[in-house]
């Protein structure tokens, strides 16, 4: 597309996450990144270094699964930035593991120190070094209520509620597969 | 020993709202001050706080629509566009070509009605009583015209899945025109009384500096991030609807102080009008609303729509299940962001101008809470 784009995406790719080219037109964002816990704060870093502007941080709540590390917490937190020159998107996103705590990016994006008090009072995810994290939106009564988990007979899992996966890919699998038999 | 006695002595906490008549609505700032100096101004939010976002995750996609009205009541119909835009895109519905048109005309003529508020409110904020008074005259002429064919003053639910609710007639074309009209008949009188008017410059001049690396920090948006030279409007850079049809300028400031902010404004107002008067000359006719099946299915997987709402940037992230119900619905207020500068902005300054910071910021609470 354009030296910024590849660049970044590069960039991104070096850390180590998995990064998924989307189609815009569909979706309304350019790049899916999922991180781990222990990249997020230097892939915000990269994106503050590209100039890119928080968009928001949000929770989201799906169907726990089982791993081999045991049971997920089923809650992810979603980011997503945007780039005032141009017309770049990108959402990034991030399982919470079981001890419901992610770290803060508000030490490099300040805007995210409000998002993820939000995001602790509608899903009570931690934010590990955030300096405030007191109820925002919600009263002090209600700091153990988190109103945007779900219940359990309403969960989905993730597959349910993502997009289909394209089948392309898994015919090029498939084909794979045959010529290696 | 003395002078540090002293400094202690001075220090004290102020309540500035929740219902300050400057915090427009129920927002509390905690000031800590010294003197007549603001050390430490931390905002206080939640007190109209509805859970938008849970009530979009618990009815079907129509049944949320009156909502989006309810966040940003003084320029609702960005906050219809997006919802609406959103939703077609999820579900695949095409929008004829008029309604499309409709649409951006009916949003730029209530963008107009909210820059008209903010200004008078502004200038209430900063001591001056008259200017409100012509702003709400000029701005009830659009609320008659939005009225007549939306059906409400301010929460509108105007637009529909699919199209709008109603067509325009002749009447509202019309009065549209003429409101056009009447308002560039207005400038001079709004530079004269505002612009040029040297106490409100000694009250907004180099105070509130936002810089471009802070507005990235905190993801200002709107006309607070233009007033600092940078030109990102989402019209223009994620062009949507029918925007790319028109002839428009981005105004930007060069400073980024509250003057910028206001000139920001007042210049928009004109580039809503002139894409207001394109899109009435090249009206094409046709039908408002396309068919929509009576259950709307939104199919699995997350889909983010941003539009400019008066204020900034408006995004709803809706991730769907295959249902007619939203699985999530993040919506993303510009305020927000544009009011969480507000510690840093206000560091160290005089309490009046920490009062014309947050008019020139152009808050309204009800977004910011949801």
């Amino acid at each position: 597309m354009n030296q910024t784009y590849e660049d970044f995406k590069n960039n991104v790719l070096n850390l180590g996450v998995d990064v998924t080219e989307t189609d815009f037109n569909q979706r309304g964002y350019h790049l899916e990144i999922v991180l781990t816990l222990n990249t997020i704060r230097e892939f915000a870093q990269k994106a503050y270094a590209h100039g890119f502007y928080l968009v928001f941080v949000t929770g989201f709540h799906v169907l726990p699964q089982e791993t081999e590390g045991g049971k997920t917490s089923g809650l992810e937190v979603v980011y997503q930035f945007a780039k005032y020159d141009r017309l770049f998107r990108v959402k990034a996103r991030v399982s919470v593991s079981e001890d419901m705590t992610v770290p803060s990016i508000c030490h490099i994006y300040h805007g995210a120190n409000w998002h993820e008090r939000e995001t602790h009072d509608f899903y009570g995810i931690m934010f590990s070094d955030h300096p405030n994290l007191e109820p925002l939106l919600l009263c002090e009564e209600d700091r153990d209520y988190h109103p945007l988990l779900k219940e359990e007979k309403k969960l989905k899992s993730f597959e349910a509620v993502s997009w289909p996966a394209e089948s392309p890919d898994m015919a090029d699998i498939e084909t794979q597969t045959s010529s290696d038999l | 020993m003395r002078e540090s006695h002293f400094q202690e002595h001075n220090r004290f906490f102020l309540n500035m709202g929740p219902q300050h008549p400057s915090t427009h609505g129920v927002l509390l700032i905690v000031l800590e001050m010294d003197g007549e100096y603001v050390l430490d101004p931390q905002p206080v939010l939640g007190f109209i706080h509805r859970m938008h976002e849970k009530m979009g995750e618990s009815r079907p996609c129509q049944g949320f629509m009156p909502n989006t009205a309810r966040m940003d009541y003084v320029c609702a119909l960005p906050y219809n566009h997006g919802y609406v835009s959103l939703i077609e895109k999820k579900a695949g519905i095409e929008v004829p070509k008029r309604a499309e048109y409709i649409r951006v005309i009916t949003s730029e003529l209530n963008r107009v009605a909210s820059h008209l508020l903010w200004l008078g409110a502004y200038l209430l904020d900063l001591g001056a009583f008259t200017p409100i008074l012509y702003g709400f005259d000029d701005r009830e002429h659009i609320l008659d015209i939005l009225e007549d064919v939306t059906g409400s003053r301010l929460t509108y639910c105007y637009y529909r899945f699919g199209g709008v609710y109603q067509d325009i007639d002749d009447k509202f074309v019309e009065a549209t025109r003429a409101f056009i009209k009447r308002l560039r008949k207005r400038y001079d009188i709004y530079e004269k009384l505002v612009t040029k008017n040297i106490i409100f410059i000694k009250r907004a001049e180099n105070i509130g500096i936002i810089a471009p690396d802070m507005a990235i920090r905190y993801g200002i948006t709107g006309p607070n991030l233009r007033g600092s030279g940078i030109a990102y409007d989402i019209r223009k850079n994620e062009p949507y609807s029918v925007y790319p049809e028109f002839d428009f300028e981005v105004p930007v400031g060069e400073r980024g102080d509250c003057l910028d902010r206001y000139m920001v404004r007042v210049r928009e107002m004109e580039q809503s009008l002139r894409i207001i008067e394109q899109a009435l000359d090249n009206l094409p006719d046709g039908p408002v609303r396309s068919k929509v099946p009576k259950k709307i299915k939104l199919t699995p997987g997350d889909c983010n729509f941003a539009v400019e709402a008066a204020r900034g940037e408006l995004s709803y992230y809706l991730v769907g299940d295959g249902t007619g119900v939203p699985y999530r619905l993040k919506i993303r207020v510009p305020s927000y962001s544009n009011l969480s500068c507000l510690p840093e902005l206000g560091q160290g300054i005089l309490l009046p101008d920490l009062v014309s910071i947050m008019g020139s910021l152009d808050l309204v609470i009800p977004e910011i809470d949801r």
